[in-house]
């Protein structure tokens, strides 16, 4: 038991940090959230170093590096508001194509050539249950009818897995996943809040996949465990990040609870604010270590993981509906302004407690996994 | 970072396990003659105690001269998480082993260990630790209960409350003002006294639940005289000696804390279906998820805990450290609080569950209601929760003093 990242894990996000500090910088994101660029020599950057690469074993042309190594990465890329399709490429596309083995574009993603996503929610529901996009089998391929909700990069991204169901079925019954190239896809991208997590609506009348592009075969006895498998490694990376996000919001404000001075002191020096911040540590913390330990058990494959990713999703957002709001709070009116960086981490933590379930959600998912509810 | 413990662990695990099978006192032996206070220890406890210290497992991480092995961090964690598990404790007078013969083995001359620290750890003797005064919560070190150097004795008086077990400790671990003249943090000592001197009077403090067992107690002290070999360590150092003894295995005991969150909500998710059998469907969809708020809260304890005991076992430090009695102690509250509140008006009732063989503030006992009230124990002694959240900000976080 030791739940510490070893020194190799600790050189990694030392260097992901330092590399992030000069390839996102706050004006990066500044200019994606005023509709500039920057964001794909971003994602230059990050494919000349390998970083598609780190969840990917070798033998499909990855560095071999597991779960934990992917996590501290999310976790940089979350305490600097990155825009980048590394989250959903690599956390929800690549897990996806890993369970259904079927490796062939692991190698792609890999090598930073495409990126991908995956398209599971309907009307904002990340749950199987809810799936009702259909499937009809076409002579050799498969035909979809359906809409896909808050596809994370879905409209940007190469390679989209469609989860949808055969007709007819309900509940884990007939579940399967189908792999379509985002070009041929309809679909429209959503204004957000966030521009960094951007989402699309993906709207399949009829669309045509291909029989060598069906990833999990609708109706196979596997498929359900695989697509929660892969959605749980999903929801610990979403939880990661927005946890990540959450710290970079408690540190700016426990440094400006020290450097901000009023009534002659540091406003830090005050017990009302001195309370709240050491409760904002606290659920920092909080949802750190259930995040930790989500990315244990996937790591391991430990029985566990299904509880653990929900428990880490839901406690990440617990934790920014703390961490958003006093970080605000205590930052008075220079917060409240467009030209002061805090929006953008308040930004990314709402969005990344929204998308792949809300606390609540989890909470309720949790109660059907611990047999307390139907 | 990994999930499980190296197989030297394991192995050690299943020795203590062996053990405890064969040597443990039974929960009906505990039952029929149980503690009623931290200061009072049943024969069983005495017996049980003393057979740890033989076998070495009464303080792995020491040597076998004081009743251990040993053995490393992660090893004792693993044992105080056993014992926990098997519901028996290793002693009932907690701040004696815990606090008071740490501190005495610390910094006590040869004959203070062997007349008051070895004594404890063979259970033939318990301990008060008188630290708290009417004047003197939070604020410590405005402690004002006196004691004057006359020849080769002190001469002590004044007032001390909330004392665990003083109504059956053997002798006091006191925290005494031997110099009204230094800045206060400069001029405490600490001074051994048996608790039969003349002078001391002991009035029991009947508490808010459970008045008929009072584990808390005023201790009065009037021109009580104490020979001046009792004092611990150097004079006017005591302050300092505070805050060393406390350390004591802090960076593992959590664990037991955590494990008896865990039991109450085994206990509170194996009651849910009885409980809400009456309500309507909404209403029993917002007792779950407060329930699975707490189960999350309870598992993050656990992964809290383990985060700090991992840097501080790396020897690092850990400042998860500092956020662990607050967090458990508010945890524990909540977990009381909505089981009563879930429960409905049935909560009122009391004596509906047993008192087990052992009192501790650790201990989650009594209804839902009875363990709400109780819950305050541990989030008022050993630093109130404000207290915890001044600590956190100004030692970890580094604000400002006010
Ligand atoms: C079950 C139990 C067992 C105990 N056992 C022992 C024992 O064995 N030996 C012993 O010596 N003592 C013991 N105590 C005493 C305990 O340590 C004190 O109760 C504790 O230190 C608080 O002191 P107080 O009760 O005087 O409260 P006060 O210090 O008067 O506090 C009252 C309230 O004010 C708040 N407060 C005080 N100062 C501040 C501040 N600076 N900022 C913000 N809020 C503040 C507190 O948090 C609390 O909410 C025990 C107490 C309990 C409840």
């Amino acid at each position: 038991m030791d739940f510490e990242f070893t020194d190799d894990q600790l050189e990694l996000r030392d260097n992901a940090r330092r590399v992030l500090a000069s390839a996102c910088p706050p004006s990066l994101v500044r200019s994606v959230y005023e509709g500039g660029g920057g964001a794909d020599d971003l994602w230059a950057t990050l494919i000349g170093l390998d970083w598609p690469a780190i969840g990917v074993s070798e033998e499909h042309g990855g560095l071999g590096l597991g779960f934990l190594e992917a996590a501290i990465v999310v976790e940089e890329l979350g305490r600097v508001v990155a825009p980048s399709p590394f989250l959903a490429t690599v956390t929800q596309l690549a897990p996806m194509l890993r369970e259904a083995g079927s490796p062939g574009l692991l190698a792609g993603i890999a090598a930073g050539d495409c990126t991908g996503t995956l398209a599971l929610a309907e009307g904002g529901a990340w749950r199987t249950d809810a799936v009702h996009t259909t499937a009809r089998r076409t002579g050799a391929g498969w035909v979809l009818h359906g809409e896909k909700s808050h596809v994370l990069d879905g409209a940007s991204a190469d390679e989209v897995a469609v989860v949808a169901r055969l007709e007819g079925t309900a509940g884990d019954d007939g579940l399967g996943v189908f792999l379509a190239a985002g070009d041929t896809l309809s679909a429209q991208p959503r204004p957000v809040i966030d521009p960094t997590m951007p989402v699309a609506t993906v709207t399949l009348e009829g669309a045509e996949v291909g029989g060598d592009r069906v990833l999990v075969e609708p109706g196979e006895p596997g498929a359900a465990p695989a697509i929660a498998r892969a959605l749980q490694e999903a929801t610990t990376a979403m939880a990661l990040s927005t946890t990540a996000t959450c710290r970079a919001i408690f540190e700016a404000t426990l440094q400006y609870a020290k450097d901000r001075e009023q009534f002659g002191r540091p406003i830090g020096s005050f017990q009302a604010l001195k309370h709240r911040l050491a409760d904002m540590y606290l659920a920092v913390e909080r949802a750190s270590s259930l995040a930790y330990f989500a990315a244990l058990t996937i790591a391991e494959d430990d029985d566990r993981r299904g509880v653990a990713a929900s428990m880490a999703k839901a406690a990440a957002g617990d934790c920014q509906r703390l961490v958003a709001g006093d970080g605000l709070q205590l930052h008075g009116g220079i917060g409240f302004t467009w030209e002061h960086d805090l929006h953008f981490l308040l930004k990314r933590a709402k969005s990344g407690d929204l998308l792949f379930g809300t606390a609540a959600a989890h909470r309720a998912q949790l109660a059907r996994m611990l047999g307390l509810a139907a | 970072m990994r999930l499980r413990f190296d197989e030297s662990v394991e192995a050690f695990r299943a020795e203590l396990l062996d053990w405890l099978a064969a040597h443990r006192p039974s929960a009906e032996e505990m039952a029929a003659d149980p503690s009623i206070s931290t200061g009072h220890a049943p024969d069983w406890a005495r017996r049980w105690t003393r057979q740890m210290f033989d076998a070495g497992w009464l303080v792995p991480g020491w040597p076998p001269e004081l009743g251990g092995r040993n053995a490393g961090p992660i090893e004792t964690l693993v044992y105080i998480e056993e014992l926990a598990r098997a519901k028996v404790p290793r002693t009932t007078n907690v701040q004696g082993l815990g606090i008071v013969a740490p501190s005495i083995l610390d910094y006590g001359s040869e004959a203070q260990i062997r007349d008051y620290a070895m004594p404890i750890l063979r259970g033939e003797k318990t301990a008060c630790l008188g630290m708290s005064e009417p004047g003197a919560g939070s604020d410590l070190a405005a402690l004002s209960t006196r004691a004057v150097l006359d020849g080769d004795r002190f001469v002590i008086n004044g007032q001390k409350v909330w004392t665990s077990g003083a109504n059956y400790a053997d002798f006091c671990f006191l925290f005494c003002r031997t110099d009204p003249d230094a800045p206060k943090h400069k001029g405490i000592s600490i001074v051994l006294v048996d608790m039969d001197t003349p002078g001391i009077t002991v009035r029991p403090l009947p508490e808010i639940i459970r008045p008929e067992h009072p584990d808390l107690n005023e201790v009065f002290f009037a021109d009580v005289v104490v020979p001046a070999e009792n004092l611990v360590g150097e004079m006017n150092n005591g302050w300092a000696m505070a805050n060393g003894s406390l350390a004591h295995e802090r960076g593992m005991v959590w664990v037991s804390g955590v494990m008896s969150l865990e039991e109450s909500m085994d206990r509170l998710r194996g009651e849910l279906p009885a409980i809400t059998a009456g309500l309507t469907p909404a209403e029993r969809a917002v007792a779950i998820d407060r329930v699975v708020e707490l189960t999350i809260d309870t598992t993050a304890a656990r992964c809290l805990g383990y985060r700090g005991f991992a840097k501080l076992a790396k020897g690092g430090s850990a400042p998860e450290q500092a956020l662990m009695k607050l967090f458990a102690s508010e945890v524990r509250q909540r977990i009381a609080l909505v089981g009563a509140e879930v429960q409905g008006a049935a909560a009122i009732e009391v004596g509906a569950v047993d008192m087990d063989g052992h009192l501790s503030v650790d201990e989650p006992q009594g209804t839902w209601l009875e363990q709400y009230f109780h819950s305050f124990a541990n989030t008022i002694s050993a630093g109130a929760s404000e207290i915890q959240r001044n600590i956190i900000a100004e030692r970890v976080l580094g604000l400002p003093r006010s």
